[in-house]
């Protein structure tokens, strides 16, 4: 029998002892083949799903090694048909390939003849193809790079490009790295993707993704895309990258809903990319604006569905993901792996957190009893009331009070859903709200004026759930959220998982109302916690 | 091979059943065990066996036992025979083999009775030269010796040899055409008439010419066949550690005990419909594949295990439809520890006939075959398993059949092993090979230490227990409100667990959920909150995280807030008193009458008889009608009956033969003190001395009853017996004849020159 940290059960899921001695060495290496589902303290979960293999063949890892590694690290046997079906799947990778043809453009080109006829076959490559050229090669529409790829991995024969990428015009980027120094994790990740040629990398919220792409761009040294959320997260993009590289303020441009430069390195919200005058994306020029030798996509899983259409025309241009995690509310994880590339680069967040990145997060749930008036009122609320209705208990401005208290001086962040409740709760603590009303000067003014300690309490809407760089926030107090997604929880723990000067730790409360759907909704939002391997507490507001 | 015979000339017999008299008992045993269709019914005598053996049914199912090399000798010597007597350097000098070869082929021919020793050497039973048919390679020979025929193809012309070689590399066979027969050397006009001339062909079936057996030879090199027949086909190997084989391979087999448990187990609370034939619907087994998360395939593979190990059958379910369902031995199966029951699972496959590989392929009408369906059998499929593992158990350790090449030259050797059986042979090796896999009897190629004592009959499970995960007590809890088993759980751990938390994966560890609801669960099958805290502290190595024991809390504070109980009728009224009234009349007692508000009574009485009772007590109730389905009570889990095994256990089989083997012996002496005669006069007498004469040469006198019912004598020399006819030479009519043997009255040996 071997003392294997890990255990391979038969529905794929792999289950790793974290106190075993071995485990730091089995993390390492079933990392670029599974995909971490949930990390709590003493088992952390992976699943090996078609995707991730593939993202592993795509990374230059075999079947061979990966079921050796599950054979050296399992303390039980291995089920066969298991293995078999790893081999299966990642011999699936690559038997297509995208390739180009000197005289015929791009070439789906098989090593398998059957394979090449049965994705032939399917109705959904029919329109994307052209000629056969011989047994084994068959002419591509260059426009349909992105699509093909699309389809071909919903066939389950995902194809392998190998059609290269256009260079972009020329535009010389370089690291200014007198004052500070780039991250080994971020170094090598900006080198994994270089390398793999398009592709996402995986960071954790302050791990500091946007330094990749600054790095990834130093590397192609070339004139650059960059798709943002929103205009704040574009100008902390721009703040940083002339912080941080050769870039002059002039050189870089935003195209947002207010002001529309077009400059060598171009930051965009996914926003103004969406817009619709007639039925018409009325900024698509962008994209063909200029010789991009490089896109970068901030921030991944929010990628709208109509961004998505557009990657698929720009498969000849080198493409880098950010993001804090592959998961999409949505489930287009695929879309992800065939129109921006495999998975270059990941890091579970409490290796970096462990590294001292990134602060340990104490989160806390605190229950708040309805008076019976209320719980009356919720009882025979429609259905579609009763989580406002739960979630805006004013017991809660108590309870925020109290724990305003007990983290006196340490600056605070006033999390919620609701903007009656913001409100409410902003006027009885006396502090500023922001929400999407908010004018963006004003905005601005509040988060620097918060980071630079003038303002110890903020009460904000989910305007900040993303990009905005709120390092100094100690404490996060959450009264509502949207019907308990995990994105939107990864990211409200971002704001306070930016590095920490003396290595305090940071506080998360949710406030929730007890016998609700606010509480149910709070359970799965916990789970994310939880299996993100962060202690969480529950506590009765009475306590 | 037990026994050993003697081919010296001078210990021969008479016949073969002089020979099998002759034998010591436990050579008669072994007999019976290798053709066990000799022992049923059990024969009087040894000549009755020796009659029996030769039968046509009889000596098919022998010659399917034998290898290409022993065909091949066989072969040899019925060629060899029609020219005389035939000793074993006779065959060793003509075969392409060994001598030791020969010789141990010899011996097992002769230990089936296949051959017997006379006199003069070594002669085929009768009957063997029909029964290899289409098997034999070779003509008879004609009084020469292949050496002496060398010597007359070294004088063909080169057109002639051509032809020669061609017709032997053929069928042997020929047509001649318009060539004469009969005709000199020098007269030869062309090459046929050349090799007619020089009897390199001879006259054979009608209107054909063949190759006579010594030309064969001497065209073959002086062999009867072109190739080696002593060598065995060997299996393609590549190196693999036995450790890695033996884990890979015990993971599947506990792998397929935990799935067939969860498979038979999810069968018992919704056993799916037999369909007409008794096989399972496809939507079935689909559904059934998604419980234990394999391919279609590999689940009907499970459903044919469990079926064949007993474990399911079809039993009425409450609509009196056949449908599937778990057999008591499944209860008493679970109670096994995991080692025992797979040993129950891996035996109840080497035995059975089913060929669950078939599921899903199409018939010869385009259906697709069922699960369970009863016509998916094949006689051979155990020795086709039994074989196939064995070859896999004869590769040295640390050796595995190699990926690509290794099923093939599997089936090879198989099929120079039992050259008879039919082609479908080789798709079930492959089979064989990949539900050994499944089973965990086998992995990446190899035989598993513990199969290998599996075949040889011992009990696998000291070897197999310590390749299982072992049981473990303890789980970790952790604060995600899951659980984890990092192995096996005991029974009764897993039992607790199972009421507390739900199942998230399963495997050789197990993950559990816990929700409010399946804490509620436990609390309705009667915990309390402090029991449940203790069972957690109990069974978790770690600190019980404090979001789990909030949850229990939680759920027990709000469990039992609405209360539900059993009534059979309610008794609503707004007068209370007359309520009260009602519930204290003295002959109301029996009605069992409760209240539970002011205003509600219920009763456990059912409506039917409530109704009168109440109208006896001058109550007129009005009847409200139901208002929503009865719901009625079914039975969760349901047994079946499995029907009686048809197993045979080898301590019974071995008690048998001997039985058999005592009871021919006094058959013997029985015989022995009876006059000649009388033994030809009854019908079984006739027939062994029958074929005794068949089997020496001998004439016979034997009386006859002809179609118009006229009782005549027939002197005749026997040729053969077969399906109730004899096959003689009639002296009288000088021609071969056919006699029903039920007209044969009496059968007596005359000594005249045949």
């Amino acid at each position: 029998m071997n003392e294997g940290p890990l255990i391979v059960q038969s529905d794929k899921t792999l289950l790793l002892e974290v106190d075993h001695e071995r485990a730091g060495d089995c993390r390492k290496a079933i990392a670029p083949f599974a995909e971490l589902e949930r990390s709590p303290e003493h088992i952390h979960t992976y699943r090996l799903t078609p995707l991730g293999l593939w993202n592993a063949r795509a990374a230059g890892h075999d079947a061979e090694q990966v079921v050796d590694t599950l054979l050296e690290f399992s303390r039980y046997a291995v089920p066969h048909a298991l293995l078999v079906d790893v081999a299966e799947t990642m011999a699936r990778y690559g038997r297509l390939r995208l390739e180009k043809h000197p005289t015929h453009g791009l070439v789906l080109v098989s090593t398998d003849r059957p394979v090449l006829e049965e994705v032939l076959r399917a109705k959904k490559v029919a329109g994307m193809i052209g000629a056969r050229l011989d047994d084994d090669t068959v002419a591509v529409h260059p426009s349909e790079r992105g699509n093909l790829k699309q389809a071909l991995l919903k066939l389950g024969w995902p194809a392998e490009d190998f059609a290269g990428y256009v260079d972009g015009e020329a535009h010389e980027i370089e690291l200014d790295q007198t004052e500070w120094s780039l991250r080994a994790y971020q170094k090598e990740a900006a080198e994994s993707f270089w390398h793999g040629g398009s592709g996402v990398v995986v960071l954790p919220c302050g791990a500091g993704k946007t330094l990749v792409g600054a790095a990834a761009m130093a590397h192609a040294k070339a004139t650059t895309l960059i798709l943002v959320t929103n205009t704040v997260s574009a100008r902390q993009w721009k703040d940083e990258l002339v912080r941080r590289t050769s870039l002059t303020p002039e050189e870089i441009g935003e195209y947002s809903g207010s002001v529309k430069e077009i400059r060598p390195v171009t930051i965009a919200t996914y926003q103004v990319m969406t817009t619709r005058r007639k039925g018409v994306y009325s900024h698509l020029e962008l994209l063909d604006a200029r010789d991009w030798g490089l896109v970068v996509y901030d921030e991944v899983h929010l990628l709208p569905a109509p961004v998505f259409r557009m990657t698929a025309d720009l498969q000849a241009r080198r493409r880098l993901g950010l993001t804090a995690t592959l998961v999409r509310e949505d489930g287009r994880e695929g879309d992800v792996f065939s129109l921006i590339g495999p998975k270059r680069y990941d890091a579970p967040w409490k290796d970096i957190e462990a590294q001292g990145w990134i602060a340990p997060a104490d989160c806390v749930e605190v229950r708040v009893t309805l008076p019976a008036s209320e719980r009356m009122a919720y009882a025979v609320a429609e259905p579609e009331e009763r989580y406002r209705l739960a979630s805006c208990t004013h017991h809660k401005i108590d309870v925020v009070r109290r724990l305003l208290d007990q983290h006196a001086g340490q600056p605070t962040l006033v999390i919620g859903q609701y903007l009656d409740q913001l409100d409410e709760i902003a006027t009885a603590l006396d502090a500023a709200t922001i929400t999407g009303a908010t004018p963006v000067k004003e905005r601005q003014r509040l988060f620097d004026a918060f980071r630079a300690g003038e303002v110890g309490l903020l009460v904000v809407s989910k305007v900040a759930n993303f990009s905005i760089d709120l390092p100094t926030a100690e404490v996060a107090i959450q009264v509502s959220g949207s019907f308990g997604s995990r994105q939107e929880e990864a990211q409200r723990l971002g704001r306070l998982l930016r590095p920490k000067t003396e290595g305090k730790s940071a506080h998360f409360y949710t406030i929730v109302s007890r016998d609700t759907v606010d509480a149910e909704f709070a359970a799965n939002r916990q789970r994310f916690l939880a299996e993100q391997g962060y202690a969480y507490s529950i506590r009765d507001a009475d306590d | 091979m037990m026994g050993t015979s003697s081919a010296a000339p001078g210990k021969g017999h008479r016949s073969l059943a002089d020979q099998l008299r002759s034998w010591p008992d436990e050579r008669l045993v072994e007999l019976l065990r290798q053709r066990p269709d000799l022992a049923t019914p059990a024969p009087a005598d040894s000549s009755q066996l020796a009659s029996r053996a030769a039968t046509r049914s009889s000596l098919n199912r022998a010659l399917d036992l034998l290898t290409r090399l022993e065909l091949s000798v066989l072969d040899a010597l019925v060629a060899l025979s029609t020219s005389g007597h035939t000793t074993e350097p006779d065959l060793v000098h003509i075969l392409d083999a060994e001598p030791s070869a020969v010789e141990g082929a010899c011996r097992r021919l002769v230990d089936l009775a296949l051959a017997w020793e006379n006199d003069a050497g070594l002669r085929p039973l009768t009957g063997v030269p029909d029964a290899l048919g289409s098997m034999s390679q070779l003509h008879p020979m004609t009084r020469r010796t292949p050496e002496e025929a060398a010597v007359v193809i070294a004088g063909l012309s080169p057109t002639a040899r051509a032809m020669l070689d061609h017709v032997d590399s053929g069928s042997g066979e020929a047509d001649a055409g318009s060539a004469r027969h009969q005709i000199a050397p020098a007269d030869a006009a062309s090459p046929a008439e050349e090799l007619l001339a020089h009897r390199l062909l001879v006259p054979g079936r009608p209107g054909l010419v063949r190759v006579p057996g010594e030309v064969q030879i001497a065209l073959r090199g002086g062999h009867t066949t072109r190739d080696r027949i002593d060598l065995p086909p060997t299996v393609a190997t590549s190196a693999r550690a036995a450790d890695l084989v033996d884990r890979a391979a015990a993971g599947a087999a506990f792998d397929v005990v935990r799935r067939v448990e969860l498979l038979v187990d999810h069968w018992g609370a919704s056993p799916p419909i037999a369909l007409r034939t008794g096989a399972l619907a496809v939507r079935d087994l689909k559904a059934t594949a998604d419980v234990v998360h394999l391919g279609d395939k590999e689940a009907a593979f499970l459903v044919e295990l469990a079926a064949a190990a007993g474990l399911v059958a079809t039993w009425p379910d409450a609509d009196g439809n056949p449908a599937w369902t778990p057999t008591d031995a499944f209860d008493d199966w679970c109670d096994d520890p995991v080692a025992a029951r797979w040993r129950t699972l891996a035996a109840a496959w080497l035995a059975t006939e089913r060929l669950p590989s078939l599921v899903a392929t199409r018939d010869d009408a385009g259906k697709t075959r069922n699960a369970l369906d009863p016509e998916l059998t094949s006689r051979i499929a155990p020795e086709t398993r039994v074989m196939t593992l064995g070859a896999l158990a004869e590769l040295p350790e640390g050796q595995v059949i190699a990926t690509g090449t290794g099923p093939a030259s599997v089936v090879s050797r198989l099929t120079w092993l039992r050259p008879r059986r039919p082609p479908s042979r080789a798709d079930q090796v492959v089979a064989a090979i990949d539900e050994a896999a499944q089973l965990g009897m086998v992995a990446l190629g190899g035989l598993a230490s513990y199969s290998r004592a599996l075949l040889a009959d011992d009990d696998p499970a000291p070897l197999l227990t310590p390749l299982l995960p072992d049981e473990v007590e303890e789980v970790l809890v952790q604060a995600d409100l899951t659980a984890v088993a990092p192995g096996p759980l005991t029974r009764e751990r897993a039992r607790d667990l199972h009421l507390l938390a739900d199942v998230e994966s399963r495997g050789q560890a197990t993950v559990y959920r816990f929700t409010a609801s399946s804490v509620r669960r436990a609390f309705d099958a009667g915990w309390a909150a402090h029991e449940v805290h203790a069972f957690l502290d109990a069974v978790s190595r770690t600190p019980v995280p404090q979001p789990l024991s909030y949850l229990v809390d939680d759920a027990a504070r709000t469990f039992g807030t609405v209360r539900v109980g059993h009534a059979e009728a309610f008794l609503r009224a707004d007068d209370e008193t007359a309520l009260t009234e009602l519930l204290h009349h003295p002959r109301a007692e029996s009605l069992g009458l409760r209240r539970i508000a002011p205003t509600v009574l219920v009763s456990s009485t059912p409506l039917d008889v409530l109704l009168p009772r109440l109208r006896e007590l001058g109550v007129s109730p009005l009847v409200e009608s139901i208002d929503g389905t009865v719901h009625v009570a079914r039975p969760d889990r349901r047994r079946a009956r499995p029907r009686p095994a048809r197993r045979t256990e080898d301590a019974r089989l071995e008690a048998r033969l001997a039985q058999v083997v005592t009871a021919l012996r006094a058959g013997d002496r029985v015989s022995q003190t009876r006059t000649p005669t009388m033994a030809r006069l009854t019908p079984i007498g006739s027939l062994a001395a029958l074929r005794e004469a068949v089997e020496t040469g001998r004439t016979v006198l034997i009386g006859y009853v002809d179609n118009q019912g006229v009782s005549t004598e027939r002197i005749v020399d026997p040729v053969r017996v077969d399906g109730g006819w004899l096959t003689a030479r009639d002296h009288r009519a000088d021609d071969v004849r056919q006699f029903a043997v039920h007209r044969i009255r009496t059968v007596n040996p005359v000594d005249i020159a045949p």
